[in-house]
């Protein structure tokens, strides 16, 4: 009876402790997916690091804000701004249309293309001169896509046909077209060749299609999200990534990762 | 081997909200197993009712989507139960450690409701009378004779549940929170080391499972000890 | 709080798409499984210790680690390793289903031969000695005494296992696999509708595992016809 006694005021301690909030100015909590180096991902330290990371510790610092990191699956991640379990979403996330429809974005901080990435040499010919695919020669071929992405999109209706295989993250992409589950993916090219193409597991692969980069579904570019209705926080985020922009410091962000700006 | 340097501290701290987790899930399992188990060994017929209800949904209803639906639909149904005190209440939230320790502990519980339930039934009803004929009042019967008679009968089956429940703390990644498999995936990001990192979290498990069997262990002996045969 | 009926009754269709898959997994990782604890549980008891003790430390591993741990690595972690990808297991494992297959196998194996143990240590010792003195061997002792009286005594938990096979199988989602469930998270990330999907997905694991209950419930009746209540 004691042992249990002393076990359940151990864990109404705990349970007490876990509610106890500081006091803050303003606290946004940011959603992200925290497995995208390099954009935003935990490092070998435990510290969230990438640069939508970056851009969001900067815009916080201009608006006045404390943030608070809340990291959520990326098939998740705008039912769970829905549900108000962060207040913005800085996750590299394509302004598109269909996403306007349930939420608001800002400004743009980033450019949003989708690029094919599959083995080298595989001679196959995905796309005519004229940028556009040829569902035909997709034939027989495992596409492996990430859940709920612009690219995800773009496949469902631009190739209705195509085998689609869909991961809940981005990790597993790389993963399993090593390991020839699949026979190419469809992901952010920035971050394919950083993360895969220029190290050792990606040295069979290369990109197999030029950029695509349709309004319709790759957006205007990545801008940060947040619930509709809140026009005031977004014109301050606005004002703050326009100074970014200004100032220089997205630049410096990009270099960080890129050999090029990426806004 | 050398991958899993530097990720060290943070499989430590996973580890931790795996330890954090089960005790809270843990305390509310137990309250939820006592109180399903007495309302259905109650006269009540809506009490049983309830508690019928109750172990049929969390007893057929996978894990992973009972996690994700209190995820979810935590904050909209906790909002919508709110707005019905306070109309201009916009939102009420639930934190993921929240809502996973509650999904694992109305999961887990369930099944606890089940084994108390018969752990119940097995106590001896001379001991009942003779506590009732010494005078002492219901709730005391329940606390003092009831649940140390009925604990010891409980303790093999409800080990099992405490297996099933630091096993279920796994899923709850899934939700976003960062417990050991949360962070080895975070760790294969960077190091593309996936056999490693996951072998890992299931050595971490492991360990969890053998602490908490050895735990049950010598509970039931410490359970037993009054029906030892003694020399 | 809006609850958009239309959208249950236009995702109920799509999801019971996936329910042939759920039914792949379910019965044949129950076949195997079942073959595989049979096999566990001869190694067990079988009085060896060179064959009871790695046994015994199999059935520690799967029961003591959580199946989602284990799906991963089997599906992520195995390939990492150069002698897997070129084995002669290669082609199963490629394929999500395999893995899928492979993981609930193993797992549920390990459970199922503590179970069917369980059965066994129930049958009354009475019983095999007087089999033993009818001159019976010891498997047919086994086979003809035992076996049919263990059936009976463990399939109460042969059925609670049955069910959770079946509600294991809702992780294959996790390995890319359209299942009941992967089809309800992927209804969810397109519609941003989590609350309607899932309850409805719900409803209809709900009575699937009714339906086991009910049938196992059927066979326990049957089987205990002999039995004086």
């Amino acid at each position: 009876m004691k042992k249990l006694l002393t076990l359940s005021i151990a864990a109404v301690a705990v349970v007490v402790t876990g509610f106890v909030q500081p006091a803050a100015a303003e606290t946004l909590r940011v959603g992200m997916e925290c497995t995208y180096a390099p954009f935003n991902f935990r490092n070998a330290d435990g510290d969230l690091d990438g640069y939508d990371v970056d851009v969001a510790r900067a815009v916080g610092g201009l608006i006045g804000a404390d943030l608070e990191f809340v990291c959520q699956k990326w098939d998740g991640m705008i039912p769970a701004l829905l549900a108000n379990k962060f207040d913005i979403v800085v996750a590299s996330m394509s302004i598109t249309d269909k996403r306007l429809e349930k939420m608001d974005f800002s400004d743009t901080y980033r450019i949003s293309v989708g690029r094919l990435v599959g083995k080298k040499n595989a001679g196959w010919k995905l796309f005519d001169s004229a940028d556009k695919p040829i569902p035909a020669n997709f034939k027989g071929l495992k596409v492996g896509l990430e859940r709920a992405t612009t690219y995800s999109d773009w496949f469902e209706n631009e190739l209705p046909g195509a085998e689609v295989v869909l991961y809940d993250s981005n990790e597993a992409l790389y993963l399993d077209l090593v390991n020839g589950r699949t026979d190419m993916i469809m992901t952010n090219p920035m971050k394919a060749h950083l993360r895969f193409l220029s190290k050792e597991d990606g040295a069979g692969f290369e990109f197999v299609s030029p950029q695509v980069d349709e309004r319709k579904y790759f957006g205007i570019g990545v801008g940060i999200g947040l619930r509709q209705g809140n026009d005031a926080l977004k014109a301050r985020m606005n004002k703050a990534l326009k100074t970014l922009t200004d100032d220089g410091w997205l630049e410096s962000y990009a270099l960080k990762y890129f050999p090029f700006a990426i806004h | 081997m050398e991958a899993i340097t530097g990720w060290w501290d943070d499989f430590f701290w996973g580890s931790l909200v795996v330890v954090e987790l089960f005790f809270v899930a843990l305390f509310l399992t137990i309250l939820f197993g006592l109180i399903g188990a007495g309302s259905k060994l109650s006269g009540n017929k809506t009490a049983k009712a309830i508690a019928n209800g109750y172990t049929i949904i969390f007893r057929g209803t996978p894990e992973i989507l009972v996690l994700l639906l209190f995820y979810f639909g935590s904050a909209i149904t906790m909002t919508a139960i709110a707005q019905i005190f306070d109309p201009t209440i916009k939102f009420v939230d639930i934190p993921p450690f929240w809502a996973g320790s509650l999904a694992i502990a109305l999961i887990i519980g369930s099944y606890a409701t089940e084994t108390f339930r018969g752990a119940f039934l097995g106590v001896d009803p001379g001991q009942i009378e003779a506590s009732r004929a010494l005078g002492v009042s219901n709730l005391q019967t329940f606390i003092y004779v009831r649940i140390p008679a009925m604990w010891r009968l409980a303790l093999p089956p409800f080990g099992n549940h405490m297996l099933s429940l630091i096993k279920d703390t796994a899923l709850v990644a899934i939700i976003g929170l960062e417990e050991t498999l949360f962070v080895a995936e975070q760790a294969i990001g960077t190091t593309g080391k996936p056999f490693t990192m996951y072998i890992l979290v299931g050595a971490i498990y492991l360990g969890f499972s053998t602490i908490i069997t050895l735990s049950v262990m010598r509970l039931e002996k410490y359970a037993n000890k009054h029906l030892e045969v003694t020399r | 709080m809006s609850f958009d009926i239309a959208l249950i009754i236009d995702s109920i269709p799509k999801m019971l798409m996936g329910i042939g898959l759920t039914f792949q997994l379910l019965f044949l990782s129950l076949a195997l499984g079942t073959a595989l604890g049979v096999m566990l549980l001869i190694l067990r008891i079988s009085g060896r210790w060179y064959l009871s003790w790695p046994t015994m430390i199999y059935i520690y591993i799967f029961r003591g680690t959580p199946i989602l741990v284990q799906i991963f690595i089997i599906y992520y972690g195995l390939p990492q390793l150069e002698f897997v990808r070129d084995g002669i297991f290669w082609p199963i494992l490629r394929e999500p289903f395999g893995c899928a297959i492979v993981a609930l196998t193993l797992n549920t194996g390990a459970y199922l031969s503590e179970i069917f143990r369980g059965g066994v240590l129930g049958v009354d010792r009475g019983l095999k000695e007087a089999g033993s003195a009818l001159g019976l061997s010891v498997t047919d002792r086994f086979i003809y005494i035992t076996a049919p009286i263990a059936i009976r005594l463990c399939l109460p938990a042969y059925s609670n296992d049955v069910v959770s096979l079946m509600k294991s199988t809702a992780l294959a989602s996790t390995i890319t696999l359209l299942d009941m469930m992967g089809i309800a998270r992927t209804i969810v990330a397109e519609t941003y509708a989590p609350y309607e999907v899932f309850i409805s997905v719900m409803v209809i694991y709900l009575i699937i595992t009714w339906a086991i209950q009910r049938t196992f419930g059927w066979i326990e009746k049957r089987m205990s016809r002999h039995v004086r209540q």
